[in-house]
């Protein structure tokens, strides 16, 4: 890059990759009108035909034929213990979701009405957006949508995702490959025609707050998006239980909590384990880009992470920001006789060796102690720790807990990690 | 031309005050203890404050207070201060080589688009290393650079833009080839816009950071490369004093004084490309120090001799540099600022006031 366009970019650059550092500014609110076309009310005869009775179980396909008033099409709610970013009030026919929190700092919220398909949806809520339920056709925005699809056994609602570079799913590849999902292009960039041409019931994404999200771009079009904020949930469990969100859209309610109240008891017992024991190692993260170490914060999510797996991370202590900018010298000072160095930006020790020949002075360089999440991934890049790591957080804390303290876990296999050799 | 001739050509007429003559040696002399004062302060002062007693015992080959003092100052604070004295002494020389080569106030190490055909280099390794793009077969087989490592991926980069533009200067005007740099700057930036445009987010970041320049990333193993270097196209400009001087006065004047304009076009072109390559190559694009250096020693000295502005030059960007990335490195907290940042900070107000202060241009420059 020219030198003197630099230090324009640089700065605007800067800012858009400060994720979360900064609170961001909120977007001008762009409040969806969405009616979706009212299916004609179905007036119950009651002197010829039986009244409906209520339904035992949610809905997962197919609509309503005859409605009648007052019946709770969803008798299985969901209970949230550790997402805060979204509510969800019940009404007999229909739902309604607010997103509170989509994204870090957010002044505002997202409010959508998920009316069971075949009842009539309800007057009073102009401003949000109108989602006929169970969906059908869904394109997501982001691949950490798709383990939770696959989850609810929904993964063949998929259209459309927004780049095939990324995902791992081999599944979703599959049909990739096979030209049966298409690539829609992601953020701002989002070809909003090849979006109409799906028509799908159902967009996902998630947001920054910045003027490169998708999801003003699609609103503008008149297109179902849904604002999702899993990823600034500040635990992993909050995290997971997004799937939960996502099911709100299919019905698959008791799926979910049968999904994740398995995967909250294994994290739970896990983490008890590593509750209980007496020596930490001592821990760091990341690898430098140039002279500036990016150090998770204290109170970031990785170094939770690092806590719930028994570990003693460095950095714990500085909460002053989610990532702190440190310079090689500081991390050298503190962290060259770690024990253990976690997230590397490398394939194997002699690259990283290449990419700077000081860090041949960690003790856990020298011990051979480095673990990087890169043990599945494809060639095009695609890496499963960020696509699934969220929504199976148990797994990605009996690998940790596997690194720290092998003896806790001795039948679990490393899954997401890998040692450096 | 009697020396005593070209002298008075260079010097601005009626500047008031003592003659100035007797004085540089003594400003040059003082510039050099700014220097030294400045390289001891960025080896002490950093996120960890070193006393200057350890400092000195350090560099003697003795123990420090702390065990941990020592590593720290060699490993990192001595090829840190080493690396921004030389790269700060070769873009503030590479700028003045090109300011005085094309006679323009605002040319710059990089106007010969040689650390655009850097940047391109490092894109290549750091996007597309390890990956393919998103269904694109034309730029499969560039994966085979993902060996190199960045720096010479970097060199590569601003050496073929080097050779090109040597082979150019063969045909074209001056002028014109100030015009191919820029284009070949603008076609290599292009390049890399589509390669950030398919890259993920890591890579992106990664190549972001090396585009905001810094001098702690070059190891003693790769100083064994870089010094050699640039000090030998160092002491080729300190050579090149006589041919700048006679260039400032316009390429036919220079001709008809006897100088051999093509040759010294040649070896200017090379000594500036080299300069500024390297230091591309290994501590990123900087920015500033090239163009805005030269102004300040116009304007200290109050001359375009470069018998005078050479050591000067040489002085005050090593100055510029180490200061630079002392503020960058924000002493006595963990944080730290990008270097461009910093060298824009400090240059940009130079470039301002060297606009607004055409008088000053004309008379050099005209």
């Amino acid at each position: 890059m020219h030198a003197r366009s630099l230090t324009l970019i640089v700065p605007v650059l800067l800012l858009s990759l400060l994720v979360g550092c900064a609170p961001a500014a909120p977007a001008p609110a762009v409040e969806p009108t969405q009616p979706i076309e009212q299916p004609p009310a179905a007036e119950p005869d009651p002197t010829t035909a039986p009244q409906p009775e209520a339904p035992e179980a949610n809905l997962t396909a197919g609509c309503v034929d005859t409605y009648a008033e007052g019946v709770d099409y969803f008798p299985e709610k969901t209970a949230l213990e550790y997402a805060s970013g979204f509510t969800v009030e019940y009404f007999g026919n229909y739902k309604v979701v607010t997103v509170t929190r989509p994204w870090s700092g957010s002044a505002q919220t997202f409010q959508y009405v998920l009316v069971q398909c075949g009842t009539p949806a309800p007057d009073d809520f102009e401003d949000a957006l109108t989602v006929e339920v169970p969906a059908s056709s869904f394109v997501s925005m982001s691949t950490t949508y798709l383990p939770m699809l696959e989850d609810l056994g929904r993964l063949d609602a998929l259209v459309a995702v927004d780049n095939g570079i990324y995902v791992y799913n081999p599944a979703v590849r599959e049909r990739l490959a096979a030209g049966e999902i298409a690539e829609v292009g992601r953020d701002a960039d989002v070809n909003v025609e090849a979006v109409l041409d799906l028509d799908p019931s159902l967009i996902m994404a998630s947001s920054l707050g910045f003027d490169t999200d998708a999801h003003p771009v699609l609103l503008a079009a008149g297109l179902p998006v849904v604002v999702n904020g899993d990823y600034v949930e500040p635990t992993a469990l909050g995290r997971a239980e997004w799937v939960k969100f996502i099911a709100l859209f299919y019905n698959e309610e008791a799926r979910a909590a049968e999904v994740f109240g398995e995967i909250a008891g294994q994290y739970n017992e896990a983490a008890a384990l590593a509750a209980g024991v007496e020596q930490r190692p001592t821990v760091f993260a990341n690898t430098p880009f140039d002279d500036v170490w990016y150090m998770p914060g204290g109170d970031s999510y990785t170094a939770h992470m690092f806590a719930d797996a028994g570990a003693d991370y460095l950095w714990a202590d500085d909460t002053s920001a989610p990532t702190l900018f440190l310079d090689f010298e500081t991390v050298f000072d503190t962290a060259k006789d770690a024990e253990i160095w976690l997230n590397p930006f490398a394939y194997d020790l002699e690259g990283l060796a290449t990419t700077d020949e000081r860090f041949r002075e960690f003790a856990a360089f020298q011990s051979g102690q480095v673990y990087a999440y890169n043990a599945r991934e494809t060639e095009l890049g695609g890496n499963d720790f960020f696509e699934s790591g969220a929504a199976r957080p148990h797994i990605v804390l009996m690998d940790l807990i596997k690194i720290f303290h092998p003896d806790l876990l001795p039948d679990h296999e490393l899954f997401y990690y890998r040692q450096l050799q | 031309m009697s020396e005593m001739h070209e002298t008075a050509l260079h010097e601005r007429p009626n500047t008031p005050g003592p003659p100035r003559m007797n004085l540089r040696p003594l400003a040059l002399a003082l510039m050099l203890a700014v220097l030294v004062a400045l390289f001891a302060i960025t080896l002490s002062i950093g996120s960890v404050t070193i006393p200057l007693r350890d400092i000195g015992l350090i560099l003697a080959g003795g123990e420090p207070a702390r065990a941990t003092w020592s590593q720290i100052v060699l490993l990192f604070r001595l090829p840190k201060a080493i690396t921004a004295l030389l790269a700060g002494a070769s873009l503030a020389v590479a700028g003045l080589e090109m300011q005085t080569l094309f006679r323009n106030p605002l040319a710059d190490p990089f106007v010969l688009g040689v650390s655009s055909g850097a940047s391109l280099g490092v894109a290549l390794v750091v996007l597309t290393a390890g990956s393919t793009l998103s269904g694109a077969v034309l730029v499969s087989g560039l994966s085979l650079l993902a060996d190199l490592g960045v720096v010479a991926a970097a060199s590569l980069g601003a050496a073929l833009v080097m050779a090109l533009v040597m082979l150019a200067a063969r045909r074209v005007k001056t002028m014109t080839l100030l015009i191919l740099g820029l284009m070949f700057g603008y076609a290599t930036n292009a390049a890399v816009s589509i390669l950030l445009h398919f890259s993920i987010s890591e890579r992106i970041q990664a190549y972001i950071a090396w585009t905001f320049g810094s001098f702690g990333s070059t190891t003693w193993q790769e100083l064994r490369v870089f010094a050699p270097v640039l000090l030998l196209a160092l002491l080729v400009a300190q050579v090149m004093v006589k041919p700048l001087n006679a260039l400032l006065l316009g390429e036919s004047y220079a001709r008809s004084m006897g100088l051999n304009v093509a040759r010294a076009r040649f070896w200017l072109l090379a000594s500036t490309a080299i300069l500024s390559g390297v230091v591309t190559a290994f501590c990123g694009p900087i920015g500033f120090i090239g163009v805005a250096v030269p102004h300040m020693a116009r304007a200290v000295f109050r001359t375009s001799d470069h018998r005078v502005l050479i050591p000067a030059v040489t002085l005050l960007g090593s100055i510029t540099a180490l200061l630079a990335d002392f503020v960058a490195g924000v002493p006595g907290s963990q944080i730290v600022l990008p270097l461009n940042a910093i060298t824009a900070l400090i240059g940009a107000p130079v470039v301002v006031w060297v606009i607004l202060n055409r008088k000053g241009i004309k008379e050099t420059f005209a």
